[in-house]
């Protein structure tokens, strides 16, 4: 089963922001090389059905709290943990619909899912590869996005 | 016009309520329901004259809402605003009696082109 491709990602990727976190295109996701960057907030969501994996934003705090301030048109320094939850997790959600909609009928999204704590992804998904990753920073602060295809698709 | 915004969201709630306004639909009364299933019974309390539903919702999907409403004879205008937007979905959304399908991210210029024919 193909999965998406960097391009797909990039594509979306960039959608999004230009809706909801760079309108004024002032503040784009600069992408950058490979490297271990922070990853404090993971936020995934799986999809399931034909093909089997996930799509998953790991950001640092700062970077959560920022697009929170973003998405809620708030002060950074009014955003609760809640609204940082929310935000990011509405992020993949609305990453993963699109790359769901790449992908064949019959496929089911699930509801997104936050976590913070930084461990590394790789521990999370045992049964699953990655399949392709666009890392960035935004506002200084990093975020990468990647999806992960169960071994089995 | 009173509008219904569901979606278990907050954020996604104040983006559409932010974008309903940046389309120009200034003026209307805009409730709020964080599920599904909170959406289909303040249709009957609320009474309003437009639903923007999201479709991934817990407790009971917007597709579920539409559809109890529709089997309860409830024909309020219903549309979806959802980040899944494929054929499937589509044809989903129109035979349960969706007026239209807005996906995300979506900008103030899809809001007004689809929701100007129905909110004037």
């Amino acid at each position: 089963m193909t999965s998406p491709t960097l391009e797909d990602l990039q594509t979306i990727t960039e959608q999004v922001w230009q809706s909801y976190l760079d309108p004024e295109g002032l503040n784009p996701l600069l992408t950058v090389p490979e490297d271990a960057l922070p990853s404090d907030v993971a936020a995934s969501i799986s999809v399931s059905g034909p093909w089997d994996g996930h799509v998953v934003i790991t950001c640092s705090h700062e970077a959560s709290r920022q697009a929170a301030s973003a998405l809620l048109g708030i002060e950074a320094g009014e955003v609760t943990g809640d609204d940082v939850a929310d935000a990011v997790g509405e992020l993949v959600n609305v990453i993963g619909g699109n790359v769901k909609s790449l992908l064949p009928d019959g496929c089911l999204l699930s509801l997104p899912h936050v976590i913070t704590g930084g461990q590394p992804q790789s521990s999370k998904y045992p049964s699953a590869v990655e399949v392709c990753r666009l890392q960035g920073v935004w506002q200084s602060e990093p975020i990468a996005v990647s999806v992960w295809a169960s071994k089995a698709a | 016009m009173k509008i219904l915004i569901a979606d278990d969201s907050r954020v996604m709630r104040q983006i559409v309520t932010r974008t309903l306004r940046q389309a120009g639909f200034d003026g209307h009364d805009l409730v709020e329901a964080a599920d599904g299933r909170q959406a289909h019974d303040m249709v009957a309390d609320e009474k309003p004259d437009l639903v923007l539903s999201d479709w991934n919702m817990p407790e009971m999907t917007g597709i579920e809402c539409l559809r109890a409403l529709r089997a309860g004879g409830v024909n309020v205008p219903f549309g979806f605003v959802t980040s899944e937007g494929t054929d499937e979905m589509r044809k989903m959304a129109e035979d349960a009696g969706a007026l239209f399908l807005i996906t995300k991210p979506f900008t103030a210029e899809t809001f007004s082109d689809v929701l100007s024919p129905i909110l004037g």
